[in-house]
């Protein structure tokens, strides 16, 4: 048997057309939901971003002859080193964050203490610009480096001297990684169109295996499971499988411009390691980040950036994602982070140190309050409140039939789908008119405000357009005594001829298009 | 044979005495439902026409409480009596007059609880009487007149004090207080100690009336239908055509209400059981509340009756679409619903909400949903609604597509379409008969081939995203398209452009052929059946029933007929149309068993003009016919032919009171079974003299249908129909003199056996 609908119905505005694929993806959703921040005014081309391993995750960028530690948190400039005599061309945090290698263009890399910023090792021995250095993942005392003197060298930290130079590349080395599964084999990506695989332990100074992407190479990475390489150049990005011999398994061509970097994102619920799946980020001179999802072979999302990008980097706690720009510019997509989460780990931390609470005595306030935060058990029967219908302002003045004030309520809300929504429903109450005759000049001129704002969005045009006559017709001497109202009525007058100059051009158009679509759809 | 679709809401319903059950007048039985499930247990046969109301004899002691007596009246002149727990018929009363209704609760007497005092009102006044008692001499009763300046709607008497409450037209509710102590006062001296002061303070009375003061609420904004005390006097309950129903606290005037009741209220009923009432409610439904928190407990519904549309909207109603394999009927609801009734078993299933709008009972109808149709499996709907433009602006045109959901079975909303063709309104809305395709057609010059898209797509967990677009879009001549159908097997869609029929590909949305033309616009296509033939239907000055050959793309034959509603069968090459009698024929009738009927259901093969039956209903002016599908458990005899294409046929009158049985006659017993449910509208299943109008039936058909229909019928007396109708329309006498010879000689030899 059918229930009466005895609960009040509010207005609702009209639906508005779905899109027939569903634009949000719960995976777009996700890197959506990073809130951008800009940090302007670097002097030039960003040209690298590192992340430190731990946390809180600061991360270096480095730019014309300076490198900067920014804070995580506040998206400030922490400290930086500036004490290059050329431009800076890389940086790398080693394992435990305490040091950061950066190499310059002319052939000299830096060690530095990340907190003091004194230099503490300085690696001279590429006799041109080094483009490349990084730290191995679990190795504290070596560093892989590679430059446009075509060499990629293996060095000993401590001694600042190289071990191995690895020969191979026929033009300048890019770019280069460490597996993340092993601290002696490393790629590196050349102009030569190669990516070469290096395994230190080999003494002959030979590339272990050997891939040709077909443009010369911007960046490589390792994929996390340490079987994959992902490479950039041109405007592709593929990926290969190193187990599998160097087969190519992907080729993502969806980037216009070159792609000049790539970095490994991973995506999914915030809460649950286990959930998020790994992507490969990459961004182009054409603007655009895309993600890359290669176990389905799919860009999930694409976003795009008003300058050409040179460099991503993607924090470790999937906190943040920063991106340099040509211009200097670093956009910072950072995710909300869940303050609850900090603060209740703090108070554990404390609630260690006190092992019995305090006993609650009618002399607190919380006396009274105790025991209303509770938490139902297993087998409790709840009695739930009747879940209270939420009313706007507007609906609850329509349920008591005071249209007029509903009306002026809505327009003050600035939603125009609402407004539009009261005013349907009062049309159908056979109120509106009454409405706006009753309206004095004040709320008049809200009315026509909003009328001069949305009678030409097609969406309400077609009860706006009526309407808009009709206040006119009905409260033409009221317009007339007052300045105020003269002064909307010729904004909305601007607005109309505005609208109906695009309309006519719109019908030239019309008028051009129609006989080409004649003629094609004859064939 | 089966009727329903009865009205629980014409009279009073009465509760039992322990309040565990409802005796609600339905037609001509009397229903019984259960309070605590709302649902039917039995019901009380045996009048022959409809019952106007039912008391049940009260109990005198807590112990005769399970006592079920009651008392039924009727318009066929009886009063019966009887054990309702039975039930079982235990006295019959012969009037011989119709009885309209019964005191204690009649329609406008009432009578106070403690038997002191009756009451009528009349235009302005209120008369009343005080009953002698019995022991007193006095043979004259007097009587009191209390004034008012606005016509009263209705009265009430407070159960111990001398107060009366009366409402008026224009929604206030007056209380009289102490009315009659001078009157009916058993001393005259005090009377006129008393009438001294009382001509300073007697606050609100009017003129001599004789009342102590008179007391106005003003809440209500139309008439006030419903007054009653509650049974300790403490309140008032007041309702009208707002559906609220408002609670007055009889000592301060203050007020409580139970609102969005969704109908105007027609009647209140207390039961012996002081938490239990009820409320009759103008869309045939009863309400069960309970009592000092106004909670509706339940609800009894019945069919939908149909309701009033603005101008406009008048003649492109049709209001109810069936589904052809559950026997289930939608009706158009007057608060934008959709009411699913089922035939089989008479009671509504469910309803779906269309428009999510609060419906106000007394307002001006300003949202209608216009149109419904369903798909031939049932498992897709579509609905139109309008919302009519207040001065020209704010008019929109919805269309909606449902899908039924696959574990409730209940329909729930899959797309919506804003103006599907533009601000122009739809006249035809159909289901291509195996895809998930549908058409709707405008009067603003096109149709739209709709399509659904059922996509599945995997987004970690797979959402279904199913919707309908837009497929093609076709126009004629930028004629209105005002009909719709497709073939039997999807293959050919008919598009009725005014007065020519467009024939055409759905695939490939291509003109195929024009057919035509008819002399008024087309509101009706339907393919008959599996068959080639398409029958379309024109109404105003010069109706017309045609059926076109799709072979020879020609008109194969055509009646001058007003027809109401056509139904074509599924499978077989027959349809069914309603037809409406000329008003010529109708005035000639004299004869009371054919007085009100104005219809007749004529049932073709679409290759032959003769009708193969007929039938002549009442109430058949915005009526339906439609075939279904037979539902074996509800008519036993079906059972043992094992013939799954059983196809009966259903007719709903204007009232919404509906009959189902067999077209095709060949179940006499079935017929004969449904005799004794003294149906309103059939009690006699007789041929009608539609050859007697027409002249067209041939001898050899009459006989047929004689053979089928007689036997079930004792009561038929052709020779009142004979001569009816028009008389240039009747065939000559001698052909008429020798067939009603005929028929009163079998009426002899019936009275002899």
């Amino acid at each position: 048997m059918a229930e009466p609908s005895s609960s009040f119905k509010p207005v609702k505005p009209k639906l508005k057309p779905k899109p027939r694929t569903p634009k949000q993806t719960p995976e777009s959703k996700y890197w959506s939901s990073f809130k951008t921040h800009q940090i302007p005014n670097l002097i030039s081309s960003v040209t690298s971003i590192n992340f430190s391993p731990t946390t809180p995750h600061p991360f270096a960028a480095t730019y014309s002859t300076s490198l900067t530690l920014f804070s995580p948190q506040t998206l400030s400039p922490s400290s930086t080193i500036s004490s290059f005599s050329d431009v800076v061309s890389s940086a790398s945090f080693r394992c435990d964050g305490l040091l950061i290698a950066a190499s310059d263009l002319s052939g000299l890399i830096k060690v530095f203490d990340v907190k003091t910023r004194t230099p503490l090792r300085k690696l001279r021995s590429h006799t041109r610009p080094v483009r490349f250095v990084k730290y191995p993942v679990h190795d504290k005392l070596h560093l892989v480096s590679g430059g446009d003197d075509a060499l990629v060298k293996y060095w000993d930290v401590a001694t600042e001297t190289p071990i191995l130079e690895l020969q191979g590349h026929k033009d300048y080395v890019r770019s280069g990684d460490f597996s993340p599964v092993s601290h002696e084999l490393c790629v590196t990506g050349s102009y030569d169109h190669t990516v070469k695989l290096w395994d230190v332990r080999v003494a002959d100074s030979k590339s272990v295996m050997e891939v040709n992407h077909g443009k010369p190479v911007e960046d490589v990475i390792f994929l996390p499971s340490g079987g994959l390489v992902a490479t950039a150049g041109g405007n592709t990005v593929k990926i290969w499988d190193l187990i599998g011999g160097g087969r190519m398994v992907f080729s993502m061509e969806s980037h216009t411009k070159t792609v000049t970097s790539i970095c490994v994102g991973r995506a999914g619920k915030v809460s649950g390691e286990e959930g998020r799946e790994n992507r490969v980020l990459s961004v182009g001179l054409d603007g655009y980040m895309k993600v890359f999802d290669y176990g389905r072979m799919k860009i999930t999302h694409s976003m795009r950036f008003p300058a050409p990008l040179m460099s991503i980097g993607f924090s470790p706690d999937c906190g943040m994602r920063v991106i340099g720009s040509s211009n200097g510019v670093l956009y910072v997509g950072k995710k909300k982070t869940k303050e609850e989460n900090v603060e209740s780990g703090v108070r554990s931390f404390w609630s260690l140190g006190q092992e019995e609470r305090r006993v609650m005595r009618p002399s607190y306030f919380r006396y009274f309050q105790r025991g209303q935060g509770e938490k139902p058990k297993e087998g409790d029967y709840v009695v739930m409140r009747p879940k209270k219908l939420k009313l706007a302002e507007h609906d609850k003045l329509l349920k008591k039939f005071r249209h007029k004030e509903a009306l002026v309520s809505v327009l003050d809300g600035k939603n125009p789908e609402n407004v539009v929504a009261v005013m349907e429903e009062l049309v159908a109450r056979r109120k509106l008119f009454k409405c706006v005759e009753n309206l004095n000049n004040e709320e008049l001129g809200l009315l026509l405000m909003f009328l001069h704002k949305y009678t030409t969005v097609p969406r309400y045009s077609s009860l706006l357009m009526g309407l808009t006559k009709k206040v006119l017709e009905m409260r033409i001497e009221d317009i007339r005594g007052s300045e105020a109202l003269k002064d909307q009525i010729r904004n909305l007058k601007r607005s109309v001829e505005e609208e109906i100059r695009i309309q006519h051009s719109l019908q030239e158009i019309q008028g051009i298009i129609s006989p080409l679509l004649r003629i094609a759809g004859r064939r | 044979m089966k009727t329903g679709g009865k009205s629980y809401v014409s009279s009073p319903p009465a509760f039992s005495n322990d309040g565990k059950r409802l005796l609600v007048c339905t037609g001509n039985t009397v229903s019984i439902f259960s309070t605590s499930t709302g649902l039917q247990i039995a019901s009380l046969e045996g009048h022959t026409a409809p019952v106007t109301s039912v008391i049940v004899v009260p109990a005198s002691s807590p112990a005769s409480k399970i006592l079920c007596y009651c008392w039924t009246a009727s318009l066929d002149g009886s009063i019966r009596h009887w054990d309702f727990s039975v039930p079982d018929l235990m006295k019959k009363v012969d009037i011989k007059m119709p009885i309209f209704s019964m005191t204690p609760k009649p329609e406008f007497v009432a009578v106070s609880s403690v038997g002191k005092f009756i009451g009528i009102r009349n235009k302005r006044k209120l008369h009343i009487w005080m009953v002698p008692e019995k022991d007193s001499g006095r043979s004259v009763s007097k009587k009191i007149a209390l004034h008012h300046t606005k016509n009263l709607t209705v009265l009430a008497f407070h159960p111990s004090k001398r107060i009366v409450a009366a409402g008026d037209v224009t929604g206030r509710i007056l209380v009289w207080r102490g009315f009659g102590y001078q009157t009916f006062s058993v001393s005259d001296e005090l009377v006129s100690g008393r009438l001294v002061d009382k001509e300073e303070e007697r606050p609100g009375v009017r003129g001599n009336d004789d009342a102590d003061s008179c007391s106005t609420w003003h809440w209500h904004s139309a008439e006030v239908n419903v007054l009653f005390f509650s049974s300790d006097g403490a309140y008032l309950y007041s309702g009208g055509k707002e559906g609220v129903l408002v609670v007055w606290q009889l000592d301060t005037g203050k007020k409580k209400f139970l609102p969005r009741i969704g109908s105007p209220l027609l009647y209140y009923t207390d039961s012996p059981d002081p938490t239990l009432s009820s409320i009759s409610c103008a869309d045939n439904q009863i309400h069960i509340l309970k009592m000092p928190s106004m909670e509706i407990l339940k609800s009894i519904s019945g069919i939908k009756l149909p309701h009033s549309l603005p101008g406009i909207y008048e003649g492109l109603y049709s209001g109810f679409a069936f589904d052809y394999s559950s026997g289930l009927v939608a009706l158009c609801t007057e608060n934008y619903g959709i009411q699913f009734y089922s035939l089989f078993n008479d009671r509504g299933i469910y309803e779906v909400q269309v428009c999510e709008r609060n419906h106000q009972p007394a307002d001006e109808i300003t949202v209608v949903v216009t149109f419904v149709a369903l798909s031939q499996d049932g498992s897709m709907m579509s609905t139109v609604e309008a919302k009519l433009p207040e001065e020209g602006i704010g008019g929109l045109v919805c269309l909606k597509f449902w899908a039924l959901g696959s574990e409730n079975k209940k329909f729930s909303l899959s797309t919506v379409i804003y103006e599907p063709h533009r601000d122009a309104g739809i006249s035809a809305v159909a289901f291509h008969p195996t895809r998930n395709v549908a058409v709707s057609s405008s009067y603003g010059g096109d149709f739209k081939l709709w399509v659904c898209n059922d996509e599945i797509q995997e987004k970690g967990l797979m959402l279904q995203n199913s919707g309908w677009a837009c497929l093609a879009v076709g126009a004629y001549k930028k004629k209105p398209m005002t009909a719709a159908a497709f073939s039997c097997d999807g293959s050919v869609l008919a598009v009725a452009a005014e007065t020519v029929i467009t024939l055409w590909d759905p695939n490939k949305n291509v003109l195929v052929a024009v057919i035509g033309e008819t002399l008024t616009p087309i509101v009706t296509l339907s393919f008959a059946g599996n068959s080639e033939y398409l029958v379309s239907v024109s109404r105003g000055s010069k109706p017309q029933l045609s059926i076109w050959s799709m072979s020879k793309l020609s008109l194969s034959w055509s009646y001058k007929l007003h027809i109401e509603a056509v139904a074509c069968a599924v499978n077989l090459s027959s349809f069914a149309v309603l037809a409406l009698l000329p008003e010529s024929s109708i005035c000639m009738e004299s004869e009371p068993s054919f007085q009100g009927r104005d219809g007749i259901i004529l049932v073709f093969n679409a290759m032959d003009p003769v009708p193969v039956s007929t039938w002549s209903v009442k109430k058949a002016k915005g009526g339906g016919v439609a075939f279904l599908q037979g539902y074996t458990s509800s008519l036993k005899q079906n059972n043992s032919d094992g013939n799954a294409q059983q196809e009966l046929l259903v007719y709903i009158n204007s009232d919404r009171e509906y009959i189902l049985f067999d077209p095709y006659g060949n179940e006499a017993n079935e017929l004969g079974m449904s005799q004794q449910d003294g149906l309103v509208e059939f009690e006699e299943t007789e041929k009608f003299g539609y050859a007697s109008i027409y002249g067209e039936l041939p001898k050899l058909n009459l006989t047929r249908n004689q053979t089928s229909l007689v036997p079930s019928v004792p009561s038929e007396r052709p020779w009142e129909s004979i001569f009816s109708g028009s008389s240039h329309n009747l065939p000559p006498l001698t052909k008429l003199c020798s067939a009603f010879l005929e028929s009163l000689m079998e009426k002899r030899t019936a009275v002899v056996e």
